[in-house]
């Protein structure tokens, strides 16, 4: 990398852009798949009331952009994983968390093409006839990012770049 | 109406893209037909291109790994053909008359990856048998 830092960091880094973007991610999605799944009906006091009392339909812009800059960037270090993680991870018979690896590189594609009838159901939110679909489609695309982020962070507990 | 009702649903779309009868056609049919193109692209194994980390290495469609060139990456090509073919399919239906667009099942679009999972499992099972033998 120029000298300036090594390949280990490097890598580092961008896993680490790749970890923020998937935190505000989790974030957004969670806030509002509890406002779907859970709606609150009459103010009350109390962190999770707050917690699913947010404006839901303001989320659905940051979520599909914060989704594909976290699809991207993963895309990105996936090669470095290839190489420097996958096969090491063979090579000691880690195979469960190898195919778990597998597993959430189809679920976050699967999660990409749903992003445009989301974000469709978010933004005509005042239409009764997709109230189902909004929240069905909301509440599977935040288990897919829980599921995406929990793997990630085990894998990376297993074996990060710089192991 | 609720407060949550209040708080989570704006009374007007946003945007005109929102409000587009177009852009619905393209949005349901782009998200449902993805799921199960990826599925098709996935078993029929018809990346749009072929990627070899370790060599910076290159080519359109299908090629395997190699004691030479090491590992390959096939789901870059996976997820991009299924793209295309689904932005493709949703261009289509961009021009069915809605009446037809109105025909389409909205739970398609949060059932089918549902469906889609025991699939993507078993289509990983050279993995979990790796793992039984251990």
């Amino acid at each position: 990398m120029g000298g300036i830092i090594s390949t280990y960091t490097f890598w580092t880094l961008w896993l680490f852009v790749h970890l923020i973007l998937a935190l505000g991610l989790l974030g957004a999605i969670t806030h509002q798949a509890m406002a779907v799944a859970l709606p609150v009906h009459k103010p009350a006091p109390g962190i999770v009331t707050r917690f699913r009392a947010v404006p839901a339909a303001g989320y659905a812009t940051t979520v599909c952009v914060l989704y594909v800059l976290t699809f991207f960037v993963g895309s990105y270090i996936y090669t470095q994983y290839r190489i420097a993680i996958r096969i090491p991870l063979e090579s000691a018979h880690y195979y469960k968390t190898g195919g778990f690896f597998d597993f959430k590189e189809h679920v976050a594609t699967l999660g990409l093409v749903l992003l445009p009838a989301y974000w469709y159901f978010w933004k005509n939110a005042q239409k009764p006839d997709y109230d189902n679909a909004r929240k069905g489609v909301t509440l599977v695309i935040a288990v897919m990012v829980w599921f995406l982020f929990i793997v990630g962070h085990v894998l990376n507990n297993t074996r990060g770049f710089a192991s | 109406m609720s407060t949550a009702a209040t708080a989570s649903k704006p009374m007007q779309p946003t945007s005109s893209l929102a409000m587009s009868r177009r852009f619905k056609a393209f949005a349901l049919t782009f998200s449902i037909s993805g799921t199960v193109v990826y599925c098709l692209v996935q078993y029929f194994n018809y990346p749009l291109f072929t990627y070899w980390p370790a060599v910076h290495r290159f080519v359109w469609g299908f090629g395997a790994s190699s004691a030479d060139d090491g590992p390959n990456m096939l789901w870059y090509g996976w997820s991009v053909t299924t793209i295309l073919i689904a932005s493709a399919l949703g261009m289509i239906a961009t021009v069915i008359p809605e009446q037809t667009v109105r025909k389409i099942p909205l739970w398609l679009v949060w059932l089918l990856p549902i469906f889609a999972i025991p699939y993507v499992i078993y289509s990983l099972m050279p993995w979990w048998t790796l793992a039984a033998r251990q």
